[in-house]
């Protein structure tokens, strides 16, 4: 109990007196606001591009493709093909019996982007007659859902909003004429918003195609999975992968998830090991002022534990308070700005996970600068300390 | 010069404080070593794209006839036009795709980065099932001239088979990134005989024109000639191209020269607070150097250089760890973007961030020691 008494009351001395130390103390706030800032908002792109990514994806969803297509516009699923899978088990079914599944055409049509001018493409997904029931997170907001058997598409919302030309009533040019945008949906933020979808069998025609791209099925249940793979494996008529569209997205974002976390660890540790040494040398320079009155203390009876834990709790408050203004600014600054990564268009997002990430980070840094300090405060020798003044 | 050991050993009075102070601007010019690399990457990538360059692609996927390559070698301010078809394939493992793109020679004409001898290009000639490949895929795969090479692949030849074999007839390496060709060449004529379908087809035509200015202009005569075929075009130049696919590195890269402006404004407190706790405890030290006949501007000068000599050491220190941390780092990134080795120019404006923040962070201390009174500071003890 004496201890505790001691630890606080030597604690608080030392936190006192920080004003007069403000200019070595603000190195620390600002060295470390400056390091979380740096790491939160990097990091927020990955995790904004990612949330999009896997709010795409569900578990009880899979996707075929044929065998070794590492991407759907590689995948070529033919008429037999769909209707083979669309006949294996474990699949979901809608109210009047049918399988939920959707043989998807695709194709790419070129946007303009509105802030840069660049022109990028686009994914324009025909899906089929259970395509909607199939992807229930899609919701209509505006104009009406298209028409099969018409030139009609409907588009996400991001990609409205980033690209030009997209508003319900415009034109979209294709190989058979133009489309009429007739609506636009919302899903989650997902990335299905940055696509346009159609119906498949119009689109196929229009691009004059036979075959489809890939196919997306509803399982039952989600652990109807390994049932449902097995027999299209068995299938000799089938040579397909079949993969959780999960693990799919995951994959193809893979690449860009790398780079992102990359450059953000990498930024980050580096400007974490200047702030380290920033801490250092303010901690270490506070206890050189205080060595007089910490020799003091000591002769008044504190113990060097209590000495040890002062220095500790500076380093930590100051960290403390300099992760949290380098966390809220990151929040502040980039917490749901649009960006787009090609068309994809997706939100940074700083979590309260990511706030927590930083601001322990920053707090892990504080310790270790202020330990090496705190070990040579407790050790101050009475003596020499008062002689000097 | 002759002040040196004086800055020095007012430098290295508190060993523990300098060391630390010159660890934290180290590791600042570190992070501006391979920020700069990372830059000078990108810039690259733009610059390796050219203006007067221009791809005429399928608008919709559908592939264009070969006879479109006349067709468009007679708009105005064409020079050449070269065809080219390709081929997704890989080599034992499916998941390390690679593009086979069969050319014919007027693909060397357009892309003169290519560093192809006119001995490989009549072996290439003679040889129907030859190929030409970077040294990327030489090193990747240890192939050497003379190896038959099998590539499985989605396309079925005549007979049905996948697995299309070609005999490698050179190496080549490209100058815009010398030794990361990943180029897999071959013969288009062969290609198109040897695939079941698709006869006659073209998957990209390159373009040379004349005039660079006229680039936009011309890609759109080149698709008029098209817009009402079965197969559109859409045709622009390779720059715009490298524009639009590097925009998102872009972006984290414009975010990095923020992060280079925080940091360096983070060292400012750094340097200036320890240059101000330095001079608080020699003011005596620098009332003695006046009364001995220094003048007020010649101390302010000492403290400057004292600052001076701090930053330009961490600036050299951290360069010179930056190009060793360089290749660490390259494979992680590499990809995203080229990091590339820092150049002198990145070190002149290292050198100059390190005279700024040294300047900045002294001029408040100095100023202070300028004004310094002899006699109140002596008599301060």
């Amino acid at each position: 109990m004496n201890a505790v008494r001691q630890i606080v009351a030597v604690t608080i001395i030392g936190l006192r007196a920080i004003p007069q130390r403000l200019g070595a103390s603000l190195v620390v706030i600002v060295g470390m606001a400056g390091v979380v800032a740096v790491t939160i908002s990097i990091l927020s792109m990955a995790t904004g591009f990612m949330h999009t990514i896997r709010s795409s994806g569900r578990a009880d969803r899979v996707i075929v493709l044929s065998r070794n297509a590492q991407y759907e516009f590689a995948s070529s699923i033919t008429r037999e093909n769909a209707l083979a899978i669309a006949d294996a088990p474990g699949l979901g079914r809608a109210a009047d019996g049918k399988p939920i599944v959707s043989a998807e055409a695709l194709t790419a049509i070129l946007v303009t982007k509105k802030s840069n001018g660049l022109d990028f493409y686009m994914v324009l997904r025909g899906i089929g007659p259970e395509g909607l029931a199939l992807r229930p997170e899609i919701k209509l907001t505006r104009g009406r859902m298209f028409r099969p058997a018409t030139h009609e598409l409907i588009v996400g919302k991001s990609a409205q909003s980033e690209f030009e030309g997209l508003e319900v009533g415009d034109k979209v040019s294709l190989p058979d004429g133009d489309w009429t945008v007739t609506g636009s949906f919302e899903s989650g933020g997902s990335g299905t918003e940055s696509e346009l979808l159609s119906d498949s069998e119009t689109l196929l025609s229009g691009l004059r195609a036979n075959a489809f791209k890939s196919m997306t099925v509803m399982l039952a249940r989600p652990d109807d999975f390994e049932r449902f793979k097995a027999a299209l494996s068995t299938n000799p008529a089938l040579v397909v992968d079949t993969l959780h569209e999960t693990d799919y997205l995951a994959n193809q974002a893979k690449q860009l998830n790398g780079f992102l976390t990359v450059v953000a660890y990498l930024v980050g540790g580096i400007m974490g090991l200047g702030a380290l040494f920033g801490a250092l040398n303010t901690l270490y320079s506070a206890v050189s002022t205080r060595s007089v009155e910490i020799a003091t203390l000591r002769v008044f009876g504190f113990g060097a534990a209590a000495i040890l834990t002062s220095v500790l709790a500076e380093a930590l408050l100051l960290s403390l308070l300099g992760a949290a203004i380098g966390a809220f600014a990151a929040w502040a600054a980039f917490n749901g700005n649009l960006h787009s990564a090609g068309s994809l268009v997706f939100r940074l997002t700083v979590t309260p996970a990511l706030m927590g990430e930083g601001i322990g980070l920053a707090c892990g840094l504080g310790l270790l600068g202020g330990l090496l300090p705190a070990l040579r405060a407790a050790r101050v020798p009475v003596a020499v300390a008062l002689r000097a003044s | 010069m002759k002040f040196l050991p004086l800055l020095w050993a007012g430098l290295w009075r508190k060993p523990t404080r300098t060391t630390l102070t010159l660890l934290s601007i180290v590791v600042a010019f570190i992070l501006f070593g391979i920020l700069s690399g990372i830059d000078a990457g990108f810039a690259q990538a733009l610059e390796a794209s050219r203006l007067d360059r221009l791809f005429t692609d399928p608008r919709f996927g559908a592939p264009m006839n070969i006879s479109y390559a006349d067709q468009i070698a007679r708009v105005p301010g064409v020079a050449v036009v070269a065809p080219r078809r390709g081929m997704g394939g890989y080599y034992r493992d499916p998941k390390e795709g690679m593009g086979v793109i069969g050319i014919d020679e007027r693909f060397f004409l357009l892309r003169p980065e290519i560093t192809i001898t006119k001995a490989q290009l009549a072996t290439l000639r003679k040889t129907r099932t030859g190929a030409v490949v970077g040294v990327y895929l030489q090193n990747k795969y240890g192939w050497k001239v003379g190896d038959k090479i099998p590539l499985q692949t989605e396309t079925p030849q005549v007979n049905g088979n996948k697995t299309w074999t070609f005999d490698i007839v050179g190496i080549v390496d490209d100058a815009n990134y010398p030794g990361q060709a990943g180029w897999f060449l071959v013969n288009y004529a062969y290609l198109d005989e040897g695939s079941a379908s698709g006869k006659g087809t073209i998957d990209r035509f390159l373009v040379r024109i004349k005039d660079a200015d006229r680039a936009a202009q011309i890609g759109r005569q080149i698709d008029r000639l098209f817009a009402n075929s079965a197969a559109p075009t859409r045709t622009s130049s390779e720059k715009s191209r490298s524009q639009a696919g590097l925009q998102f590195i872009g972006d984290v890269n414009i975010f990095t020269h923020a992060i280079v402006g925080a940091v360096f404004f983070m060292l400012l407190f750094v340097t200036g607070n320890t240059m101000l706790q330095s001079i608080r405890e020699r003011v005596p030290e620098f009332a003695v150097l006046k009364t001995s006949g220094f003048t007020d501007n010649a101390v302010l000068w000492l403290v400057i250089a004292e600052s001076l000599l701090l930053c330009l050491m961490a600036a050299v220190l951290g360069l010179v760890l930056a190009k060793v941390a360089i290749p660490i780092t390259r494979p992680a990134i590499e990809d995203y973007v080229t990091l590339l080795q820092t150049g002198w120019a990145d070190t002149l404006r290292g050198f100059g961030l390190a005279l700024v923040v040294a300047l900045i962070s002294s001029l408040y201390p100095a100023w202070q020691v300028r004004r310094l009174s002899i006699v109140t500071a002596l008599s301060r003890r």
